[in-house]
């Protein structure tokens, strides 16, 4: 008898203490916080940052100091005459690839929908045509 | 010997710090409004390109588009031949060229949201010189009810506020042709037209294309004269896409919609610019 009492204890014991952490038991305790993606950045700022547009930004200005970088590294951009019939330098090149890459994610969005998986691989293919061909 | 250095480019640092603050800081604030949702109080719900997708399916920004295109195309088809036609009839030298310059100087000094008092007046059928003239004429005017007298209303406006400019543009690429052509023209025999077409057209294109873009953008982002005009009505008649914008953002306080919206339609604007501007001055470059 007092041997079975001693089992059910020990089995009901942890979930007890599970009640404790997951139900009423978390209640006012402070959350765990993990890093998000989305989550708000600068908490109360007026901008409204999240890490995801922090880097969405990050990226284009990476990839405007690049091609000074690349200009300072290796002069020479003089605008050549690609496909399109366009003389394009590297900057022009880099605005045609972000101009013509945000038309393609909302053509996507229209036509088809999320996910946008679709239209980051036809952004990159986009990109490497512009900067080999135009 | 090296006489050349790149620290020119420190003079334009402070035009840097100015495009930084009134155009990148608050882009970058429109693009983070744009995949977030608020109820104010600066608490933000990310919402991931929702508002994209809502604004590119919706009907209401379909129609506003349309009449915004269509705006666009009529002013712009209306108002560069009319300023050119005005910028050849005006004189090139003696004492008529200054009051004509002021003359068409006139409607490009009055603040915008006073062109639109000023036409919402002219323009009333009851007590307005316009509406009552047109009334006069048998013909039944009332832009406040019939959508397509709030559209001839608002061209005209537009029409009146804005070909000074293309004028002038114009005017200024005219003067600037050396009298060499013209004698060269008269010794070939050239009528007029072969003139136009073959001396001042071409010696145009520089200041033309300018002209071009700046109304098209402008006549893009018109907001001020139709608000005051016509209110975006009747119904939603001249609801053009600034109207809209500001009826989403601030009427309605849907600042991740707004946000949403302005980015295509800044995307619209910087691609129709950038084809244009490649488009006028690819010849030169080849």
């Amino acid at each position: 008898m007092i041997r079975a009492a001693f089992a059910t204890a020990l089995t009901v014991a942890p979930s007890w203490a599970l009640a404790q952490t997951s139900g009423w038991g978390s209640v006012g305790q402070p959350k765990e916080e993990s890093f998000s993606w989305t989550q708000p950045l600068f908490g109360g700022f007026w901008m409204a940052w999240t890490p995801a547009t922090l880097a969405f930004f990050a990226f284009i200005f990476a990839a405007i100091a690049t091609m000074g970088l690349l200009e300072w590294r290796a002069p020479g951009a003089a605008p050549r005459h690609g496909v399109l019939g366009l003389d394009t330098t590297r900057g022009d090149r880099l605005f045609i690839t972000l101009l013509g890459s945000a038309f393609i994610f909302l053509g996507w969005l229209a036509l088809i929908g999320t996910p946008l998986w679709g239209p980051l691989a036809l952004a990159v293919v986009w990109g490497a045509f512009v900067f080999w061909k135009v | 010997m090296k006489t050349e250095n790149q620290k020119a480019w420190f003079l334009v640092l402070p035009v840097i710090a100015l495009v930084a603050f009134n155009a990148l800081v608050p882009l970058m604030t429109v693009v983070n409004y744009s995949v977030q949702e608020t109820f104010g109080n600066n608490i933000f719900l990310w919402s991931g390109v929702r508002w994209f997708e809502e604004i590119l399916a919706s009907e209401r920004f379909h129609a506003a588009l349309t009449r915004q295109l269509i705006f666009t195309a009529t002013i712009l088809a209306i108002e560069i031949p009319l300023g050119v036609a005005i910028a050849l009839a005006m004189p090139r030298k003696g004492p008529w060229v200054p009051v004509c310059l002021v003359l068409m100087a006139l409607p490009l000094l009055i603040p915008w949201n006073v062109v639109g008092s000023m036409w919402n007046i002219f323009a009333l059928p009851d007590i307005g010189l316009l509406g009552k003239g047109i009334n006069a004429l048998g013909i039944d005017y009332n832009y406040t009810q019939q959508p397509v007298a709030a559209w001839f209303t608002v061209i005209l406006m537009d029409v009146w506020h804005w070909t000074s400019l293309v004028v002038l543009l114009a005017y200024a690429g005219l003067i600037s042709i050396p009298d060499a052509y013209y004698q060269a023209a008269r010794i070939d025999g050239a009528r007029p037209w072969a003139v136009f077409r073959h001396i001042q057209l071409p010696k145009m294109k520089k200041v033309l294309t300018i002209a071009v873009l700046l109304r098209f953008m402008d006549s893009f982002m018109i907001y001020t004269e139709p608000s005051v005009l016509t209110g975006g009505g009747p119904g939603n008649s001249t609801t053009f896409l600034s109207i809209d914008l500001v009826k989403i953002a601030l009427g309605q306080f849907d600042l991740g919609p707004a946000a949403a919206m302005s980015l295509i339609y800044f995307l619209i604007t910087l691609l129709v610019s950038w084809v244009f501007y490649t488009l006028m001055t690819k010849d030169e470059a080849e």
